[in-house]
């Protein structure tokens, strides 16, 4: 369908633009668009195949249930590929062309940055989980949300584990060589040092490097006493922790949540070299001292069940795409209307939203609706059906 | 930590050395450059890592069926992306054909295989520190390589066809040399040489769609360091490279060894043109 | 032989073709673009502008590229410098008050004219793909330097692009700037493509040493495209950043540079308009695809093999539909030695004559020419035989500057004539023809003979990208000479045909009318007569006299002892690389030596 509609192309677009006038008319009965800009091919496409899998269940679920006041929920999908230029193309597709009445995404950083003022310039309903703290800023974006943590919240959480926890007087920040490795070792070694802590290292590492050693030894020899890693590559990480197991070096990694991606496990030469990692997590997608995950989260697992693959991703990515298609079908069923300003107003007036990922709150002035106490650290080799363990000093 | 630079640089250098050959042997007989170089080693780790571990098959089954594989992709290449732009080589059109297959082939491993890297098995389980088998296995890959090269080609009747058919395509032709059997099996083998980069190298750049394009670059510059055609440069240059760009990755860091890396491969080039060891040009008039 | 007068009517010209039909497919294209608003959709706006801006950068790497056949693949450095120089500028980065975005683009322009250079320059040294990798390796270190400069450039972050001020901060205001700028470039492009500059640029691509004999300096041709081609991707970078509101090092990737690269490969060599067009396909392309998700690049890859495949020529080679026209078939070339008169006007500076004194060339330890002798005098026609082998076409390479003598000296008219340096000849009115014609097959005879003339255009590379006066002045006037030269050797019937669709023996005589333009004093002939019938060559013979009694001074290399015996006042014969005997053609011809060693008796 999408196909042929596209296919056409410039032939059909002015003949939509005329259909376009009548469209108030039916608007009570049309579909509710939902864009999705997902990174599905190319690098670091985990995650936007991890939100997908929960945008499809979420999308699937309310047209099971009738839809939302008898409007069918539409998901369009456009792959960006990883790549800021066809990211802005996608955006203003699903802008002007499919018409959509709210974006969910970006999921990565470098395309976000790019798609941002675009949206805005459009009033476009958005909701986006990219970290980087100035996507955020409702007086020039006030159409963008984040409905995940800020970099500075990711950063907060492993910064008081390394100092709080694990008693870190001296760290080594490691981050790979690409925008968002350099950026975020940058920001997470300045944070450490307003808190006096001695970085006695901050190193962008190539991903593709084939050695870890000689970086490695130089943190030993400068006395780090914890690793402090910003990174998506899986293959760098599973590197790094090879090669401290090779070493004999006790030292704790704590940092990014690729640490526990699962694709880590079949990189390390053994099981054990993924002890002693602690990586970002989150309260809901966590199990506790007994195993268990929060009511509200075991819920969505067992609803999932059968349908939703969690082994080979994280319940983190699902439940946050499920939350985005409600935060989207709910916002037109409290106000009715699919106008951005509709769906932006309700959010503005979001208090502890209850999600599956989180509780969100949004006002006119914070649009980063991620509560940070959630924010927690796990242990990064407790993975089960996409969620894990918290780390230890977390109750 | 100099022990480590070295295994590791060396390692490397063994594996852009074998993608230098890989280029070398499909420009001797055909004059063409092409882009699946890089692709082939990139297969080695993929397809080995699929024999071995999804499969099941040991190490002395996986690794000829590796290299078939990819000697049949080489054949394929000949076939679709070099045989039918060879009539009009000055317009440069193998380099769209040679990057259409790559794009291909690239794509297609994303979407089958993943876009994440993927584990690599241990092959002999011998060594450990910096005498671990995934530093030396490229090393030991690369010199039976160039050996066998040498043997080929001054041993053997096939072998010095293809010295023949490499130095004067239009002489050998007048022999009676059958110059696009030679051309295929130079594809086949140039596909071989490739995957064995991949395969040897395998536990250090593991099973990585991205590993691709990455050793199309880095091979390419033992080529231009090393002379064209010259497999004796291209090991020296591989090597060179190898150990330059480690050492770069830990002195000077991430961002700035790729700058310090190609900064210095474009000064080489212009002080030695036709690289280190290559023939000056031909007389044009 | 036609008469002088049936040669001088009219008719016997061709008509000169209007420009009108070669416009017309821009001036569609331009059309339907400025009609494009007429979709209501902003996200055509977007598509169109981003296939302007490319284009805009794709016109001035066509030259680099499609015209000089440099395999500039990584050139999305430049487009990345433009784009940070121009960002960095409106954001006021690097102290001082923003600049207002116009501004801050013509700086991105004047950054890039600069960079083009730099990142171009090794092409001067370096053979095809050894450049493609350098120009790579530029692309990888204005990324990573954009990376880590974070106070500049916002690192990874990145940093907002300029905006543009009313009427051009709407998406279809922003969109008309761009056409705007697009057909600019493509005005500009055409402008240089087919002046003296254009023919150059292709001349060195496809025929060097012809280039070269034809005054062409190839180091100074490339910097020039290099300045220009840097210049307009500068400012499609500004363009870029601001159509992408915001740009991170991520943006500028392979993959972009491979579109600008491939778009002039299958848009065809050697045209403007096929690339234009590749360049709007190529971003079209996966726009359409973009539902196909996961599998677009796969079919973007297979495409792309199936166009290589079925159009290798590019889609300038499908849209030839004028060289697809066949040629008459029986046609004969009619020599008119008559109309020599009005091309090498008696009032042209007269030739002081060409003295070659003790030269020694060897090659290893061969001596090619071992201490040689000769005069060539204003007005006569002067034979170089000998066997094979024995310097005859060394001794014109060394006249013609492609081989420096050990030993021995050059003069022309008394002054010394320094070794070496072949594109120097031309200005001293020395041309010469080669034993394999040396012609540009891809683009028409006439262009082929105006490069004859390149040496004494005076209006620089600014001239010709503006067409200002002084060069449609230059442009007419070698277009007429080109064609008074083809008229001399009744090749002007075949004027707008492809070269490489002529007969081998018609490319001999296109030499010798490329020679011609350039009204030369000294023309060197190496075996003009191989390959010729009977008839033609006797017509050939008329001419070469023809052309000497002009005052023009011949050196002709020949095997064909008639033709020398017929037309020359003086004949040299060579043997290993030394004077065997010298003299006029009764005197040769009676030499024991010569008799018994080359004549045969």
């Amino acid at each position: 369908m999408q196909i042929t509609r596209r296919g056409l192309g410039l032939g059909v677009a002015g003949g939509a633009a005329a259909l376009g006038l009548a469209r108030p008319a039916i608007a009570q009965n049309e579909p509710i668009r939902f864009g999705w800009l997902a990174s599905m091919t190319g690098p670091s496409s985990a995650p936007a195949i991890g939100f997908d899998r929960g945008v499809r269940f979420a999308a699937e679920a309310i047209n099971a249930a009738g839809g939302v006041k008898g409007r069918r929920f539409e998901v369009i999908t456009r792959d960006s590929q990883g790549e800021p230029t066809k990211a802005v193309n996608a955006t203003q597709e699903l802008i002007s062309q499919s018409r959509v009445h709210a974006i969910w995404g970006p999921t990565n950083s470098g395309e976000s940055l790019a798609v941002t003022a675009i949206m805005a310039r459009a009033k476009m309903p958005n909701i986006h989980p990219c970290v980087v703290d100035s996507l955020i800023d409702p007086n020039r974006y006030p159409n963008a949300f984040r409905v995940a943590p800020s970099n500075g919240q990711w950063d907060d959480a492993v910064r008081r584990y390394a100092t709080d926890v694990l008693k870190a007087r001296k760290v080594a920040v490691f981050g790979d060589n690409t925008g968002y490795g350099v950026t975020a070792a940058k920001a997470s070694s300045d944070a450490f040092k307003r808190e006096n802590v001695e970085v006695v290292q901050l190193s962008n590492i190539d991903a593709t490097q084939p050695d870890m050693t000689p970086d490695m030894l130089r943190a030993r020899n400068a006395g780090a006493q914890a690793i402090v890693v910003w990174t998506v590559s899986t293959g760098m990480l599973a590197r790094m922790l090879n090669t401290r197991a090779q070493m004999g070096w006790d030292v704790p990694f704590v940092g990014h949540p690729a640490l526990s991606a699962g694709d880590i496990g079949g990189l390390l030469e053994k099981p054990e070299n993924w002890r002693n990692v602690f990586c970002v997590g989150y309260r809901s997608c966590s199990y506790d001292s007994t195993g268990k995950l929060p009511a509200r989260s075991q819920e969505l697992v067992d609803r999932l069940q059968g349908k939703v693959n969690l082994n080979d991703s994280l319940l983190w990515w699902v439940a946050c795409g499920v939350d985005a298609v409600n935060l989207v079908a709910k916002a037109v069923e409290a106000t009715g209307s699919t106008a951005s300003e509709a769906i932006i107003g309700h959010w503005n007036s979001l208090r502890k939203f209850p999600g599956y990922y989180g509780e969100y709150s949004f006002t006119p002035t914070q649009h980063n609706g991620y509560p940070g106490e959630d924010v927690v650290m796990s242990a990064a080799n407790t993975g089960r059906n996409g969620a894990f363990a918290l780390a230890p000093g977390y109750g | 930590m100099l022990a480590s630079i070295l295994a590791s640089g060396l390692a490397m250098g063994a594996i852009y050395a074998l993608i230098g050959i890989t280029y070398n042997t499909m420009f001797a007989t055909s004059r063409v450059m092409s882009f699946t170089a890089g692709q082939l080693g990139m297969l080695g780790g993929v397809l080995g890592s699929l024999f071995m571990l999804r499969w099941g098959l040991p190490p002395v089954l996986a690794l000829p069926l590796t290299l078939a594989a990819a000697a049949l992709f080489g054949v394929v290449t000949e076939f679709v992306a070099v045989r039918p732009v060879l009539k009009s080589l000055e317009q440069h059109l193998y380099v769209l054909s040679t990057l259409a297959v790559a794009l291909l082939v690239q794509q297609v491993v994303a979407i089958e295989w993943s876009t994440e890297p993927q584990p690599f098995p241990r092959l002999l389980g011998i060594g450990s520190g910096v005498w671990d088998e995934k530093y030396w296995l490229p090393v030991a890959a690369c010199a039976a390589t160039v050996l066998g090269l040498e043997y080929l080609y001054r041993r053997t009747l096939v072998g010095r066809a293809f010295v023949a058919v490499a130095e004067d395509n239009y002489a050998a032709r007048a022999l009676g040399l059958p110059e696009r059997n030679l051309r295929i099996a130079s594809y086949a083998l140039a596909g071989a040489v490739g995957a064995l980069a991949g395969f040897a190298g395998g536990q250090l750049l593991l099973a990585f769609v991205a590993n691709g394009p990455l050793l199309n670059f880095y091979g390419f510059i033992p080529v231009a360091l090393g002379g064209l055609g010259n497999n004796r440069g291209a090991v020296i240059g591989g090597l060179a490279l190898g150990l330059f760009q480690q050492a770069a990755n830990f002195l000077a860091g991430g961002i700035f060894a790729s700058v310090a890396v190609f900064s210095l491969f474009i000064v080489v080039l212009l002080a030695a043109p036709q690289g280190l060891f290559g023939a000056p040009a031909a007389r044009r008039v | 032989m036609p008469t002088v007068a049936e040669a001088l009517t009219p008719a016997a010209a061709p008509a000169r073709p209007s420009v009108l039909p070669s416009l017309l497919p821009f001036l569609g294209i331009l059309g339907l673009a400025a009609l494009l608003p007429l979709s209501g959709n902003e996200y055509w706006a977007m598509i169109g502008t981003r296939a302007a801006i490319y284009w805009v950068l794709v016109s001035g790497l066509n030259l680099v590229v499609g015209y000089a056949g440099q395999l500039a693949i990584g050139w999305v450095a430049l487009l990345a410098l433009g784009a940070y120089t121009a960002s960095v500028l409106a954001a006021g980065n690097l102290g001082g008050a923003p600049w207002p975005a116009f501004l801050a683009t013509a700086a991105a322009g004047l950054v890039g004219a600069a960079a083009g250079v730099v990142v171009g320059s090794p092409a001067l040294r370096l053979r095809t793909f050894y450049f493609a990798m350098t120009t790579l390796g530029f692309a990888t270190i204005v990324t990573q330097v954009a990376l880590a400069w974070q106070d500049v450039t916002g690192g990874g972050i990145g940093l907002p692009g300029p905006a543009f001020p009313a009427p051009f901060d709407t998406a279809w205001g922003f969109y008309y700037l761009c056409l705007g700028l697009a057909a600019l470039c493509t005005w500009m492009a055409g402008n240089a493509a087919r002046s003296r500059f254009g023919r150059a640029l292709v001349a060195v691509r496809d025929a060097e040493v012809a280039a070269e004999a034809n005054g062409i300096s190839k180091p100074r041709l490339l910097v020039t495209v290099f300045v220009f081609a840097g210049a307009t991707a500068g400012v499609a970078g500004s363009l870029f950043a601001g159509l992408q509101t915001y740009i991170t090092p991520e943006a500028f990737s392979f993959d972009l540079s491979l579109l600008f690269f491939i778009s002039i490969l299958i848009g065809g060599r050697g045209s403007i308009l096929g690339p234009l067009l590749g360049t709007v396909i190529l971003t079209l392309l996966p726009e359409i695809a973009a539902p196909l998700a996961a599998w677009s690049t796969a079919l973007y890859a297979a495409l792309l093999l199936l166009i290589v495949l079925a159009i290798p020529g590019g889609i300038a080679a499908l849209l030839d539909f004028r060289n697809r026209r066949p040629l008459e078939s029986n046609r004969a070339i009619a020599t008119r030695p008559a109309l020599l008169g009005a091309l090498l006007p008696e009032e042209r500076r007269r030739g002081e004559g060409l003295a070659l004194r003790g030269i020694v060339l060897a090659f290893g330890g061969v001596r090619a020419i071992d201490g040689l002798d000769i005069d060539v005098h204003p007005g006569e026609v002067h034979g170089l035989i000998g066997p094979n082998g024995s310097g005859k076409t060394t001794t014109l390479n060394v006249i013609s500057g492609y081989y420096r003598p050990q030993q021995g000296t050059l003069a022309l008219g008394g002054a010394p004539l320094p070794a070496g340096a072949p594109t120097l000849r031309a200005a001293h009115g020395i041309a010469r023809t080669f034993q394999t014609p040396r012609v540009v097959g891809e683009e028409s005879v006439l262009d082929n003979v105006m490069l004859g003339g390149t040496v004494e255009g005076r209006a620089g590379f600014a001239e010709a990208l503006l067409a200002l006066p002084r060069q449609r002045r230059e442009e007419r006037a070698m277009r007429e000479r080109a064609l008074a030269a083809l008229r001399v050797v009744g090749l002007e019937s075949l004027a707008e045909a492809r070269a490489d669709r002529l007969q081998h023996s018609e490319l001999r005589f296109v030499e010798i009318a490329r020679a011609l333009a350039l009204r030369p004093a000294f023309l060197l002939l190496d075996e003009p007569a191989a390959g010729l019938s009977t008839e033609e060559i006797r017509r050939l013979g008329a001419l070469i006299r023809a052309i000497a009694r002009q005052g023009t001074a011949v050196l002709l290399v020949e095997h064909h002892a008639d033709l020398i015996f017929d037309i020359c006042d003086r004949v040299t014969v060579l043997n290993l690389g030394r004077v065997l005997a010298a003299g006029t053609p009764a005197e040769i011809r009676s030499h024991k030596e010569v008799v018994s060693a080359y004549l045969g008796g």
